[in-house]
C-alpha cells in the first residue's frame, strides 16, 4: 500500500506540542472491498488488518503500516477501489 | 478421457511455507509457495464430444479451442499438485492460447505444462500441446496459464458470498 507520512497539524496546546503523523492508506490495485475489518475510532497497531480486498480471485489484506487511530475509513464492503484510491487514514 | 501425470520434483512438497514470497507482489500470503520448474502433463484422445461443433464454440468437427484450454489447465493443475497440501488448490485467473493446428476425432494429444514464475500465491505456467500419435514433433498449440493458490474451503465460502450480480 502507499502510505504518505504528511506533516500533520501541530498541537496548539503549548510547550508540549508535538507533530501528529498522518498516514494515508491507499489501494495498490483495482479491487473489490471484500471485508472492512477496522472501524473509525479504532486504535490499531502496525501490521493490523484494516480491510481485505479481493482481486484476481485472491484475498489481499490491507495492513496498517503505523500504529495510531483510524480517523477515516473511506471504503465500504462491496465498493470497487481503483489504484491509488484512499482506503483509510491513520493518525 | 484424459489421463494426467505429474512429474514434480521427488518429494516435492511446498518449498516454503513461510511468509510471502518476498517479491512484494501480493502481501500477506502465508500459504505454500511453489518452486519454479514443477511440471505436469495430460494426454487425451479427441472424441466427438471434444469438437467445436459439439461444444458450441464453433461449427466444425475438430478439437475445440476451449477443450484444448481445459487440457492445458489440467496439465497446470497436475504440475502444481505435488506442491500443494490438500487444503489448498489453485484457480485460473488468466490465459493466453495459440491453437495452431486442427485435430480430428481420434487424434491423440499430450499437453505439458511447466511452472515458470512464482510470486507468492501467483503462479505462471507455460504449456505446449503436441500430437501424441506420431513420431514427428507436431505442435498443436501453446500458451500460458496464470493461477493463484487459494485455501479451498475459504475460496468456496467467499465465492458463495459473492453473488454474480455484484461482480460488476
Amino acid at each position: 500500500m502507499m502510505v504518505g507520512l504528511l506533516p500533520g497539524a501541530v498541537d496548539r496546546r503549548g510547550a508540549e506540542a508535538r507533530r501528529l503523523r498522518v498516514a494515508e492508506v491507499r489501494a495498490e490495485m483495482v479491487a473489490n472491498v471484500w471485508q472492512v475489518v477496522a472501524s473509525e475510532g479504532d486504535s490499531v497497531a502496525d501490521g493490523d488488518t484494516l480491510v481485505v480486498l479481493e482481486s484476481m480471485k485472491m484475498e489481499i489484506p490491507v495492513l496498517a503500516e503505523a500504529a495510531g487511530t483510524v480517523t477515516k475509513l473511506a471504503v465500504a464492503e462491496g465498493d470497487v477501489v481503483q489504484e491509488g484510491d484512499l482506503i483509510a487514514v491513520i493518525e | 478421457m484424459p489421463s494426467s501425470s505429474d512429474r514434480g520434483r521427488p518429494g516435492g512438497g511446498p518449498a516454503d511455507t513461510g511468509g510471502p514470497a518476498g517479491t512484494g507482489g501480493w502481501p500477506g500470503w502465508a500459504g505454500p509457495v511453489l518452486p519454479v520448474g514443477l511440471r505436469g502433463s495430460v494426454r487425451a484422445k479427441v472424441t466427438e464430444a471434444d469438437t467445436a461443433a459439439a461444444m458450441g464454440s464453433g461449427d466444425v468437427p475438430v478439437l475445440a479451442t476451449p477443450r484444448l484450454l481445459a487440457l492445458a489447465e489440467a496439465a497446470t493443475v497436475a504440475a502444481a499438485a505435488p506442491g500443494l497440501p490438500a487444503v489448498f488448490t489453485s484457480v485460473g485467473t488468466s490465459v493466453t492460447l495459440e491453437h495452431r493446428r486442427a485435430s480430428l476425432p481420434g487424434a491423440e494429444i499430450e499437453v505439458e505444462a511447466e511452472l515458470t514464475e512464482v510470486d507468492g500465491q501467483r503462479l505462471v505456467f507455460s504449456f505446449i500441446a503436441r500430437a501424441a500419435d506420431t513420431e514427428q514433433d507436431v505442435v498443436i498449440g501453446a500458451g500460458t496459464v496464470e493461477r493463484v493458490v487459494v485455501d479451498r474451503a475459504r475460496f468456496l465460502a467467499r465465492a458463495a458470498q459473492n453473488p454474480a450480480v455484484d461482480r460488476g
